[in-house]
């Protein structure tokens, strides 16, 4: 190779092991006995909340509304009737919009985790921090415990400084899996989710800015039978899947029947696991640590 | 403070399926919708709108048909009506009205409003009002504001002064509203508990988001029937079940062709088939829902607890 090409190349590598070197993977990872999937049923519960930054006109805010009105109800209703656990990504502002909905979903023993304060992370660090905070204590003032999770970018030292175990956002993985932020530092685990499994992806017109060339509008048939076989395929390799719903979509009667459909096939075969996002995090932080020597 | 303004519409909690009953123990309400705009763009219908195959198509053989199928049908529907639309042709309105269907406004031209003074908005009001009582024989009761095909979001355009200039035109019920799928009371003042009915829209039930969307000059027109069919069908099964409300809007234009007209049939074979369902139009609807849960009665207005902070949304 001449001097250009080997320079190119050099940088890409240099590039790709600082990168890789952030990431921690659990080859090993294996459930406790018994168990052969961790399904995490986890709701953003932000009824479009950031779509006021955006000036989005009246009735797409209502379309949200949807979500905090209707669909949350329905949403608890069903995890209710099939006794399972799921993980509310929450806002800190919808304790003062949905008090009543987040009350039912805490009462019900669903975990409420952090989703900003509004929906969106502040570019100026200072404001970050403080939004991070208000939500922090939004939440732990509601809930009466501070939560230990979010799904957000936020900035890891902050989410370290304030006590959180736990990031979902973003899949370099199917598995959980320790990511370090760009310095090394900071190491957090990541219980990862797929837009794939999003349902935001499939139902919603115009997802952030696409208008009407970029919908994306499906039924729940095919969007069903294509979580089943991501469910299937991850059920054999014994690994974890991370189903994330947005009330004011999934809170259609239409998709509740579909989530119904899907919950029920995946709780009439043996070995799964619907914990909340907390209890993944803490078993998975108890019996595969992050390496000692992690920053 | 306003009263969580600009996030929420109404109450904070929906009704709950137990606590809705429809006339005659009917299981559930069943409104279908036409939307008689060709519109294209926010400015509403423009000559370029009305000259155009598709327009032609739609005046000349998909409203026929849709009426034939209707009446063959046993079904009531409602007509959102551009007031230029019933101008440029009012005996079809009579015609619509003779077959037992409910003509609405629709705008003056389905023109976006959002951006008009208060005083421009509610002379058009005016003028589309006074337009359609002509041409019908009575005021509408209902307005709507649908989305066009090509608008940046599938929800409709209103401005902050729509529904409380729409209850000084004395109309009784807004045709689309999306923050639920029953009959809810969207408040326009909650200091004077001033409300308008809304009846629930979502585009996932609405023909022009499925067939040959996106338009043309802004994607690739995708024909979609089947999402569209599973949606309604679906939705109609879901929402008949717990007893509560399904709507669903067609363009003549659009349902009106072929294999689409044969898509339709399978929905209203279907919800004839269903036990209990009961097809009123959209008036008939509000009319029901307002003597039966009145907003005095159902409408909490629960007290905001928002709050406004530094560096924060107000």
């Amino acid at each position: 190779m001449t001097g250009k090409a080997t320079l190119d190349l050099q940088a890409l590598r240099e590039a790709v092991q600082v990168y890789r070197a952030r990431y921690v993977h659990l080859d090993d990872f294996t459930y406790p006995p018994g168990t052969r999937i961790a399904v995490n049923l986890t709701l953003d519960f932000d009824t479009m909340l950031r779509r006021r930054f955006s000036h989005e006109p009246i009735m797409q805010l209502a379309k949200g509304e949807f979500g905090g009105r209707v669909g949350i109800w329905r949403l608890l209703e069903l995890f209710e009737s099939h006794a399972v656990k799921a993980t509310l990504f929450t806002p800190g502002r919808i304790c003062e919009l949905y008090p009543q909905a987040l009350a039912a979903a805490l009462e019900a023993g669903h975990e409420i985790a952090d989703h900003m304060w509004e929906h969106q992370v502040p570019a100026d660090p200072d404001l970050e921090y403080d939004h991070l905070v208000k939500s922090t204590e939004a939440l732990e003032r509601f809930t009466g415990r501070r939560p230990v999770g979010t799904r957000s970018s936020h900035t890891a030292a902050f989410l370290k400084q304030l006590g959180y175990l736990y990031r979902s956002d973003g899949v370099a993985d199917h598995l959980p899996y320790y990511v370090a932020d760009a310095k090394g530092e900071n190491m957090l685990l990541n219980l990862p989710f797929h837009y794939a499994i999003d349902d935001a992806m499939f139902f919603n017109f115009g997802w952030i800015e696409s208008g009407p060339s970029g919908q994306r509008l499906a039924d729940p048939e095919s969007v069903l039978e294509m979580w089943w076989e991501a469910f299937e395929r991850l059920y054999d390799q014994g690994s974890y899947l991370n189903i994330c719903l947005h009330p004011f979509i999934s809170g259609r009667a239409l998709r509740i029947a579909m989530l119904d459909r899907l919950i029920t096939k995946m709780n009439a075969i043996p070995g799964v696991w619907f914990p909340t996002c907390e209890e993944l995090a803490r078993y998975c932080l108890a019996h595969y640590p992050p390496p000692s020597n992690s920053p | 403070m306003p009263w969580k303004d600009g996030y929420t519409t109404s109450d904070e909690k929906t009704l709950a399926d137990r606590d809705i009953t429809w006339p005659d123990r009917h299981q559930c309400a069943f409104v279908l919708v036409v939307d008689l705009s060709v519109a294209s763009r926010p400015e509403g219908i423009t000559p370029s709108d009305l000259t155009t195959p598709s327009s032609q198509f739609g005046a000349q053989v998909g409203l026929p048909s849709l009426l034939e199928v209707l009446k063959r049908f046993g079904i009531s529907a409602t007509f959102a009506t551009p007031a230029v639309m019933a101008e440029l042709d009012p005996e079809i309105i009579g015609t619509i009205l003779a077959e037992g269907h409910e003509v609405a406004a629709h705008g003056f031209k389905h023109e976006d409003v959002s951006q008009l003074s208060r005083e421009e908005e509610r002379s058009r009001i005016e003028a589309a009002t006074d337009s359609l009582t002509r041409i019908t024989g009575q005021r509408p009761a209902g307005w709507y504001s649908l989305p066009r095909q090509r608008d940046p979001f599938a929800v409709g355009t209103v401005s902050p002064h729509t529904i409380e200039l729409l209850i000084a035109a004395g109309y009784t019920y807004m045709g689309n509203g999306l923050a639920d799928d029953i009959p809810y009371y969207w408040v326009a003042d909650v200091d004077t508990r001033s409300s308008l009915l809304t009846l629930p829209y979502y585009y996932h039930f609405d023909d022009q988001f499925f067939l040959m969307f996106p338009p043309p000059g802004l994607g690739s027109g995708l024909e979609n029937p089947k999402p569209f069919l599973t949606n309604c069908l679906q939705e109609f099964d879901a929402q008949h079940q717990r007893g509560r409300y399904f709507s669903m809007v067609l363009h003549p234009h659009i349902i009106g062709f072929g294999h689409r007209m044969r898509l339709l049939e399978t929905i209203l074979s279907h919800v004839q088939e269903a036990s209990g369902v009961w097809n009123p139009t959209a008036s008939q609807c509000a009319h029901y829902w307002q003597t039966h849960y009145p907003a005095d009665s159902v409408l909490h207005l629960e007290p905001s607890i928002w709050k406004d902070y530094p560096g924060s949304l107000s």
